[in-house]
């Protein structure tokens, strides 16, 4: 109940201050949108995850960086697009992240929260500075013609590529959503993430099934990370702001509310966007998404103190 | 003399009410037991008055001055101590330093003084080897711990949430002859949570029944244990 | 253990540390500074630990007390000791704010807030431009005390007495039985009297204060301050990673694990051009995942099995 009620507000909100963008600016509109939707999609994988197993993963970022860069040597190699690497390099992630799972993760489930915590900060660091040790801090990008594909309307312009990132974002959300409610598999880890002792007690394999959601989040963001190589150049680090900007969006939306990660990230895309079109205020851009965290981690528990 | 006594007290969770409309009260030097089938609220109960959990509504009272909506570490200053159901003995710290807690910040008594009381207060119940790792104490003396933590407080009203549990016969009469030469000497007002009637039956002056929240009846254990509706209480629970 | 050979053993390193510049050479000297440093970041944010909140914004408060002394040379023509003075005051000042808003968090939201916090802080600082420079940051007249290399290390292991000293008066007052309460049980704490908030504004006070305190010495150690160099997430990650391997809950884990992260992590650094730090990601993840107490914990543990064979 209280997640509708979220989302609803969330996305009137949203509607609310796109129609007052689209008028005033339309570009900050359009550009806004397009940022929600790489958000999201890269969101949303690390919501499931929260959601099911109750794991903060800090080396999310790090996962989507990893498959950028295999996508990237690959095509390097072979000279195929990066699109047509999106289904392999989700494959590739997700067997990696299953890996990581089996490995780490799994060990620290009975730990402390915070074990669990620092454990994916120290992953995320290991990664990045693995890739920083084999391939060193430059940056690397493929030069794609379609994603220079630009529409004019009127009298304003703007490229068109990227609205690839709402389809994603929007395909995820709604696919997920089928997946946890009408497959068998989908409806166990359900149950694992609402209440894994319960789940264990009618015979769900827990830990299998926190295994393959973290594969399946893993192979989503794996996929974002060759769809991520199409628009932007990557190095190392690339990765880890996609963390907290993640982070922020699921705690906004509340934890096991993946539509209401399509809701808060096209509100902070606007916003940034917002910013960004200002020379003055162009620089306070990255800002917004600390400080609503901070507002939206505070707002919470003075409602748990009322309640 | 009355130390402690609630008026009306109420709290709900959510729509489900765990302690509904309780009056009582407890009186120096007396030991009172607080029983009640699973679920009853006893806990809870204990919480309000301790200052753990706030009530929706009714008041709380420690010798004549208000204290219903006081927080914990407050009311362990004037007073009110209590022990836990669950023991976390604190790691890293060793039996005597578990029992310094209490004097050094319910009494804010220096760390000299605190290891001195404390040292007193382990004497006084049995306690040796005061430099020991938790980690190696018995069961009858990690309970002995908690209550000497309890007593660090050097409070007038101590709440002891079922102490008993997990000791056997002899262990349990033992703790029982401590628990009332304790109140005894030290004038206390002493709440009780048991499961074992035997324990209530030997330690208390009175009790008092909770039951789904409810104060149901009051009065000598003898006198209650006959009463029909405590009867069908716990024959309810039971069933 | 024997209490006259551990006090004439920390006598011995204390004398060695102060009488380093007598016989190293330029390039020691730098990594000594640079293993006190983190040292001492290892120690303020393993003494909030020990009441179980986790901080992921140290470099945040470094950052802050770097720039309070840079600008406070710079706008407010602060004397360098004033300037040092300033840091840790204003960095505390800070804390103390946060700290009324935060510090009724707990668990991952207390941690990610103090990331985020770090990041609110780079960025105000890298926006401000006409007061901080912005990107470009602010460069000082020139270093502290002639720019004398021994001078700068007695400097900086200035800060890690202070930070020592903190931690060492944490471990034996009332701090250290409050936050261990705290740690291990706040219900239980409150019922023995212990006002939770209050230490742990206490405590955050005073290691944001020390933390501060090392980011002016950074500065008037180096004579320049960016938002990317005093607020990196390295100042945040080191410590951290440092204080896991040496064995949290102490004084004596983070300045063993200083001493051994901080001369392997340098020894690496003179092999690997990129990604040296990796060996940091590793040891948090092998600590965290087999030996949770840090080298400490276990050489702790090894002892009193060894004592208990004794009995």
């Amino acid at each position: 109940m209280a997640t509708k009620r979220r989302t609803t507000i969330l996305v009137v909100l949203g509607l609310a201050a796109a129609i007052l963008v689209a008028i005033w600016k339309p570009t900050v509109l359009i550009y806004g949108v397009q940022q929600a939707g790489l958000y999201a999609a890269i969101a949303i994988p690390m919501g499931l995850v929260l959601g099911i197993v109750h794991i903060v993963n800090l080396a999310h970022g790090e996962f989507m960086m990893i498959a950028a860069y295999a996508t990237y040597f690959a095509c390097r190699a072979t000279g195929m697009d990066p699109l047509i690497a999106v289904l392999p390099a989700a494959a590739v992630t997700a067997a990696f992240g299953w890996v990581v799972y089996k490995l780490t993760i799994r060990r620290a489930l009975k730990a402390p929260e915070l074990n669990q915590l620092i454990l994916t900060f120290g992953l995320g660091i290991m990664f990045s500075q693995l890739v920083n040790l084999f391939f060193t801090s430059q940056t690397r990008k493929i030069s794609l013609d379609y994603v220079s594909a630009s529409v004019t309307i009127g009298e304003t312009s703007f490229g068109v590529w990227q609205f690839v990132f709402v389809a994603v974002a929007a395909a995820m959300a709604y696919g997920l959503k089928l997946f946890l409610t009408r497959t068998t598999l989908g409806k166990a880890a359900l149950a694992v993430g609402q209440n894994p002792k319960g789940a264990a007690i009618v015979g769900i394999d827990v830990d299998r099934t926190y295994g393959i959601v973290f594969a399946i989040a893993a192979a989503l963001v794996g996929g974002m990370g060759a769809l991520f190589l199409t628009r932007s150049a990557i190095f190392p680090a690339v990765g880890s702001p996609f963390t907290m900007k993640s982070f922020s969006l699921v705690a906004m939306a509340g934890i096991g509310n993946i539509p209401g990660i399509l809701g808060s990230a096209i509100l902070l895309g606007i916003a940034e966007s917002l910013l960004r079109a200002f020379r003055a205020t162009r620089g306070w851009a990255d800002i917004v998404f600390f400080v609503l965290i901070i507002a939206v981690i505070l707002g919470r528990t003075l409602k748990w103190r009322k309640s | 003399m009355t130390k402690l006594k609630t008026e009306h007290l109420t709290r709900a969770f959510l729509g489900l009410v765990a302690v509904n409309d309780v009056s009582f009260s407890m009186d120096e030097g007396e030991i009172l037991g607080i029983i009640g089938p699973n679920g009853a609220g006893k806990t809870t109960f204990i919480n309000l008055v301790s200052g753990i959990i706030m009530p929706s509504s009714g008041r709380v009272e420690y010798k004549g001055r208000d204290v219903t909506y006081m927080p914990a570490h407050e009311r362990a200053r004037l007073g009110i101590a209590r022990t836990y159901q669950l023991i976390h003995p604190l790691e890293n710290l060793s039996l005597i330093e578990n029992v310094m807690v209490g004097s050094i910040f319910a009494r804010r008594h220096g760390l000299k003084t605190a290891r001195a009381k404390a040292a007193g207060l382990c004497e006084s119940l049995g306690l040796s080897g005061l430099d020991r790792d938790t980690s190696r104490l018995t069961i009858l003396e990690i309970k002995k711990m908690e209550i000497a933590r309890a007593l660090a407080n050097e409070p007038e009203v101590l709440f002891l949430d079922e102490v008993m549990a997990g000791l056997n016969a002899d262990e349990t009469r033992e703790l029982i002859a401590q628990v009332q030469t304790i109140a005894r000497e030290r004038k206390l007002a002493v709440g009780v949570v048991e499961h074992v009637m035997g324990v209530i039956k030997e330690l208390t002056h009175r009790v008092i029944v909770l039951e789904a929240g409810e104060l149901i009846a009051e009065g000598p254990y003898e006198q209650v244990s006959k009463n029909p509706r405590v009867i069908e209480a716990y024959l309810g629970g039971a069933a | 253990m024997n209490r006259n050979l551990l006090r004439a053993l920390a006598f011995a390193a204390g004398a060695l540390a102060v009488s380093l510049p007598a016989f190293a050479g330029a390039y020691p000297l730098q990594v000594a500074r640079n293993v006190i440093m983190y040292m001492a970041l290892a120690l303020t944010w393993d003494m909030l630990l020990r009441s179980g909140q986790i901080s992921f914004g140290i470099a945040g408060l470094f950052g802050l007390g770097a720039y309070a002394t840079a600008l406070g040379v710079l706008r407010a023509g602060m004397g360098d000791w004033l300037s040092l003075a300033f840091a840790p005051v204003f960095a505390g000042a800070a804390a103390l704010l946060i700290g009324f808003l935060i510090l009724r968090l707990r668990a991952m939201y207390f941690s990610i807030v103090t990331l985020a916090l770090a990041e609110i802080f780079r960025i105000v600082i890298h926006n401000l431009h006409d007061f901080t420079g912005g990107p470009e940051g602010v460069v000082l007249d020139g270093v502290m005390l002639g720019g004398s290399a021994a001078a700068l290390y007695w400097l900086t292991l200035g800060g890690l007495a202070v930070a020592l000293g903190a931690s060492w008066w944490f471990e034996k007052s009332k701090f250290h039985f409050a936050l261990t309460a705290i740690r291990n049980n706040e219900t239980a704490a409150r019922s023995s009297g212990v006002d939770i908030f209050r230490w742990l504004l206490a405590t955050f006070v005073i290691t944001s204060a020390i933390q501060g305190l090392l980011g002016g010495i950074y500065v008037q150690s180096y004579g320049f301050a960016t938002p990317d160099s005093v607020f990196d997430a390295n100042f945040t990650l080191l410590p951290l990673a440092i204080a896991l391997l040496g064995g949290i809950h102490s004084t004596i884990g983070p300045v063993f694990g200083a001493i051994l992260l901080g001369l392997s992590s340098e020894w690496l650094k003179l092999r690997l051009p990129y990604g040296h730090l990796v060996v940091y990601g590793v040891i948090i993840v092998v600590v965290i995942l087999f030996m949770p107490q840090g080298l400490y914990g276990l050489a702790r543990k090894g002892l009193r099995r060894a004592e208990g064979r004794a009995e």
